[in-house]
C-alpha cells in the first residue's frame, strides 16, 4: 500500500498529524503510475508536509485524494521536462519484501498453465487480468521528433482508429505522433506476431527465447542469455533494459521476481489503471507531473524533508540535551548511568536540596531557551518544549488570564497550520495558489471547533472583524494584506468550502457558514417575532402583541442573536427583501414586524366584502 | 408565513362568504370598525419591498373605500382628511401626507378601478388636493339610478338634479346627498348611453329618463 487514503479537513486540505507541518504547496499537478497517467488524478494540489506527499484533487477532493508517506519512499528522481512534457518528480517506494527481486509478485503471478495455454509473445502473466485484448505488446512507434521508441497503447485498435482517437504523446518529448505512424506501427506489429509466436503454439519459438515460458524458467534467476525481443541483442541476464535499443526486458521475463507491471503497463493505460489504485500493491513508481511549475522548490523541500526524517520523531522522546553541564546529571539520569552524581544528589536534602533543584531547573530552562532562539528553524523544532515551558511559567507567575492562554494556543496552532508565502514557489501561478491556500486556511480557522469563532459571533461576522482576528493570531509575522484577504474570501465559493462570503445590499461583506442559509435566518427571526402571540398566559394589556407578534429594532435583534448591529440591520433588511418582515418607521426608529400584509386577506378584496366584515 | 393568527384576530375570509349582500342597507348609525390591519404599526409606513408595498397599497385602497362608503364620503380633501382615516391614535401611527398621496395615486390608476379620481387643481402646475372617491364608480351609480327610475315607473318623467340628490323619494337611496359633480358624471354616463337627457343649467337642471 504505497498510496494511502487521505483525510481532508473541512477546507479540503490534508489534515495533518500532530507533529506534521506543511512545507510546500503546488497546484496543477497530475499523478502517474509508472509511465501512465492515473485517471481522475490529473488536476490537483500537491502538498508536501514533513511526513507525507499528498495529492488533493481539484474536482472531487473527497474522492480522489491520496498520500504517500515519506518513510516509504526509497528515493526520488527529478525530470526537468522536455518540450511539451512537464517536469516530473518520481517517487520510488521502498521494497516491501527482503530484496528487489521479490518486490510484489503475488497477485500477478499466474500459474504455468496459463502460460501453457496462451504462450507466445502475448505475455503470459498479463492474461489473467485482461484476457480479451491479446494484442501485441511489443508494438512500438518511433517518435519522429526525438527518435525514442514508444509503446503503442494496448487499447489502440488500428481498424477503428480515426483522428479523434486519443493518442499518447511521446514519453520523452511530449509531442503527439501522427496517427498514420501509430497505425502503421501497430499493423506491422500485428503482422509480425504470428512469426514471433502463434497463440496456439504450446511451445514458444526459439527466436523469442525459452525463458519467456514460465514453465521452464527458473523462479529466481535467468539461466539463459537475456535476449532483447526487439533487437535480439543478448543482454546480460540481470539487465532490465536492452543495452542496444532500450526496450524493456522485464516484460519478457518470466520470473515472479520483477513486478508484473512491466507487463501490465502496456496493457492498462485505460481506465482500469485507476480503478483500484489505492489497493494496488504493485505500484512501481509514482510520478508527480508539475504542469504549472514549482517542481524545483518541491524537489528541494522534498529532499530536505527526506533527509530530516521528521516522522521518526513522531513518538520519539524529547531531544537529548547534551549541552547540559555535568552540574545537572539528574536531567538525563538514566538507570544505566548510576555513577557518581546520583549519590551526591541524594545527599542533598533539606533547604540545600530545594535550592539545588531550583538551580537545576533554571539552568535547564536557560538551555532550552538558548537553543530554541538560536534561529527560527530551531524554534520550530523545539516549539513543543518552549510552549510547554511558557505554559509552566504562566502557571507559576499566576497571571494566567484567559487571554494569554488563548494567545498561547493560537500561536501553537499557528506554527503548524499556516501557509505562508515562502512555502510557495515563484511565478504567475504562485499568486493565485497563495490566495487559494489562504482561502482554505481561513476556512479551517473559522470552522475550527476548538476556537468556535463563528459560534461565538452568532454564526456570522463581518469580514473586517475576521481580518483583524486572523491577523492577530499570526502574532505579527506573515500578516495578510486586506487585498489578499478579500481575494481569498471571494475564493470560498469556487473552492466549495463550508464557509461563504455574503455581500449585503449595502456592500457590507460578512462571513457565514454555508449551511446557514437565509431561510434559516428568517425562520429564527420569525420564531422570535411570533413569541408574544403564543405567550402563555396571554398578557392582558398586550393585544397588539397577541395579534401581530412583536416589533423589533436592529439593536434588539443584535442583542438577541449575538450579531453586530450592522449585521443585524442587514439580516433584517434581507428578510424584508424576501417579504418575511416589514418595517414600521416611527419617531423612535425603525421597527421590524412579521409581514402580516400578505396574510391579512387572501386574494382580491372588494369593498362589499369589507363592509360585510365590519358588521359582524 | 405559515403561522396562523391567534383566535383573537377576527378571521376575515370565512365570514365574508356567509354575509348578506346588501351593504347599502347598513344603518348609518353603526360605528365604523376599522379592519385589524389598521392597528398594525407597519401599515402606516410605506414598505420598501415592492411586493409587500403592492399588497399594502391594495389594503389601503380597500380601507379608504370602505371607510368612505361607511361615512358616505364622496370627496376627499387632502388638506383636511377625515378623522382617523389615515391615522390610528391608539398606536400613535399615521400615514405621512406624501404617503397618502402615494396611496391615492395608486387608487387612481385605471387598473385599480379606478377607485378615486383627482379633481384638477385650480391653478396651473399645482398638485390637486382633492379627489372623488369611487366606492362606486360613476357607471355603477348610473346603473343604480336608472334601476331605481325604472323600478318606480318614472321613465319619461323629468326630475331635477336637486330632486335626485335630496328629494324625499331618494331618502332611502344610497346616492342621497351625493356630490353634485359626481352625480352629473353618473348622469353623463346615462346620457352617453342614450338613456337620459340633461337640460337646463346648474341648480335647476332637469333630467329626463328614457
Amino acid at each position: 500500500m504505497f498510496l494511502r487514503q487521505l483525510d481532508l479537513t473541512t477546507a479540503l486540505r490534508p489534515s495533518l498529524y500532530d507533529d506534521e507541518s506543511l512545507l510546500f504547496v503546488q497546484d496543477g499537478v497530475g499523478l502517474y503510475e509508472g509511465k501512465f497517467k492515473i485517471p481522475n488524478y490529473q488536476n490537483g494540489h500537491a502538498y508536501l508536509t514533513s511526513h507525507r506527499v499528498c495529492y488533493v484533487d481539484n474536482g472531487e477532493p473527497r474522492k480522489f485524494s491520496v498520500a504517500v508517506d515519506l518513510k516509504e519512499i526509497e528515493r526520488t528522481e527529478f525530470y526537468a521536462g522536455f518540450l511539451k512534457s512537464s517536469a516530473k518528480i518520481t517517487l520510488f517506494p521502498k521494497a516491501k519484501r527482503s530484496g528487489p527481486q521479490l518486490r510484489s509478485p503475488q497477485p500477478k503471478y499466474a500459474s504455468p498453465m496459463d502460460g501453457l495455454v496462451r504462450s507466445g509473445t502475448s505475455t503470459p502473466r498479463s492474461i489473467p487480468q485482461s484476457p480479451a485484448p491479446a494484442r501485441d505488446v511489443s508494438a512500438t512507434w518511433i517518435c519522429p521528433i526525438c527518435g525514442l521508441s514508444n509503446m503503442v497503447p494496448s487499447n489502440f485498435d488500428p481498424s477503428t482508429a480515426n483522428q479523434h482517437t486519443p493518442l499518447p504523446p511521446c514519453q520523452a518529448c511530449g509531442i503527439k505522433p501522427p496517427l498514420a505512424l501509430i497505425i502503421k506501427a501497430s499493423i506491422a506489429a500485428m503482422s509480425n506476431r504470428p512469426a514471433a509466436g502463434t497463440p496456439a503454439a504450446p511451445i514458444p519459438q526459439s527466436s523469442t527465447g525459452t525463458d519467456y515460458f514460465p514453465g521452464k524458467g527458473t523462479p529466481n534467476g535467468r539461466a539463459g542469455p537475456n535476449q532483447c525481443p526487439r533487437c535480439t541483442f543478448e543482454n546480460y541476464p540481470s539487465m532490465t533494459t536492452c543495452e542496444i535499443c532500450g526496450a524493456s526486458l522485464i516484460a519478457r521475463s518470466t520470473e515472479p521476481s520483477t513486478p508484473a507491471q512491466g507487463m501490465q503497463r502496456p496493457e492498462s493505460p485505460g481506465p482500469s489503471l485507476g480503478s483500484s489504485i489505492l489497493d494496488d500493491e504493485t505500484i512501481e513508481t509514482i510520478k508527480l507531473s508539475f504542469r504549472a511549475g514549482g517542481e524545483k522548490q518541491f524537489q528541494d523541500k522534498l529532499k530536505t524533508a527526506l533527509t530530516q526524517r521528521k516522522w521518526l520523531l513522531q513518538s520519539a522522546p524529547p531531544v537529548p540535551r547534551p549541552d547540559l553541564s555535568p552540574m545537572q546529571p539528574s536531567f538525563h539520569a538514566s538507570p544505566a548511568e548510576p555513577a557518581q552524581p546520583s549519590p551526591s544528589q541524594q545527599r542533598m536534602i533539606g533547604i540545600a536540596g530545594l535550592e539545588r533543584r531550583g538551580a537545576e531547573l533554571r539552568q535547564n530552562n536557560q538551555t532550552v531557551i538558548g537553543t530554541a532562539f538560536e534561529d527560527l528553524e530551531a524554534l520550530m523544532t523545539s516549539a513543543k518544549e518552549v510552549i510547554a515551558m511558557a505554559d509552566e511559567f504562566a502557571k507559576q507567575s499566576g497571571n494566567d488570564t484567559a487571554d494569554a492562554r488563548s494567545i498561547l494556543s493560537d500561536s501553537a496552532s499557528a506554527l503548524g497550520l499556516v501557509t505562508t508565502k515562502d512555502m510557495l514557489g515563484t511565478g504567475s501561478q504562485a499568486e493565485t495558489l497563495y490566495i487559494t491556500e489562504l482561502s482554505r486556511n481561513l476556512a479551517e480557522f473559522l470552522t475550527d471547533d476548538r476556537r468556535g469563532l463563528l459560534r461565538k459571533e452568532g454564526g456570522i461576522m463581518s469580514l473586517v472583524d475576521l481580518w483583524a482576528v486572523f491577523n492577530r493570531t499570526r502574532n505579527g509575522i506573515e500578516l495578510i494584506s486586506p487585498l489578499d484577504f478579500e481575494k481569498a474570501a471571494v475564493k470560498w465559493d469556487d473552492l466549495h468550502l463550508p464557509i461563504r462570503l455574503r455581500r449585503f445590499k449595502s456592500g457590507l461583506l460578512a462571513v457565514q457558514e454555508r449551511s446557514r442559509t437565509d431561510e434559516k435566518t428568517i425562520a429564527s427571526l420569525l420564531a422570535w417575532l411570533r413569541e408574544p402571540q403564543f405567550a402563555f398566559p396571554p398578557p392582558e394589556d398586550d393585544t397588539l402583541g397577541q395579534t401581530f407578534g412583536r416589533g423589533v429594532t436592529a439593536q434588539q435583534t443584535a442583542e438577541r442573536f449575538g450579531w453586530s448591529v450592522g449585521v443585524a440591520t442587514e439580516e433584517l433588511e434581507m428578510a424584508e427583501e424576501m417579504g418575511a418582515v416589514c418595517r414600521d418607521q416611527c419617531l423612535d426608529g425603525i421597527r421590524f414586524w412579521e409581514n402580516h400584509f400578505m396574510r391579512i386577506l387572501g386574494g382580491q378584496v372588494d369593498p362589499a366584502q369589507m363592509m360585510n366584515e365590519l358588521r359582524i | 408565513m405559515a403561522a396562523t393568527l391567534p383566535d383573537t384576530t377576527p378571521s376575515s375570509l370565512p365570514t365574508t362568504a356567509l354575509s348578506p349582500l346588501h351593504p347599502t342597507s347598513t344603518p348609518p348609525t353603526s360605528t365604523f370598525h376599522p379592519p385589524t390591519h389598521a392597528s398594525f404599526p407597519p401599515f402606516y409606513t410605506l414598505q420598501p419591498n415592492l411586493t409587500t408595498r403592492a399588497r399594502q397599497l391594495d389594503l389601503w385602497s380597500t380601507h379608504v373605500t370602505t371607510y368612505c362608503a361607511h361615512h358616505r364620503i364622496f370627496r376627499l380633501n387632502l388638506s383636511n382628511p377625515p378623522l382617523n382615516l389615515f391615522s390610528n391614535p391608539s398606536i400613535h401611527r399615521s400615514l405621512k401626507t406624501s404617503d397618502i398621496r402615494v396611496v391615492l395615486d395608486h387608487m387612481s390608476r385605471p387598473e385599480n378601478g379606478p377607485r378615486i379620481e383627482w379633481i384638477s387643481a385650480g391653478a396651473k402646475g399645482e398638485q390637486s388636493s382633492s379627489c372623488y372617491v369611487y366606492w362606486k364608480t360613476p357607471a355603477e351609480w348610473a346603473e343604480a339610478i336608472y334601476g331605481w327610475v325604472e323600478a318606480t315607473g318614472q321613465k319619461g318623467a323629468v326630475l331635477t338634479v336637486y330632486e335626485l340628490r335630496e328629494g324625499d323619494a331618494v331618502r332611502e337611496r344610497e346616492w342621497r346627498e351625493m356630490d353634485e359633480e359626481l352625480l352629473r358624471k353618473a348622469l353623463g354616463v346615462l346620457v352617453k348611453r342614450g338613456k337620459a337627457q340633461v337640460f337646463g343649467q346648474e341648480e335647476n337642471a332637469g333630467v329626463k329618463f328614457f
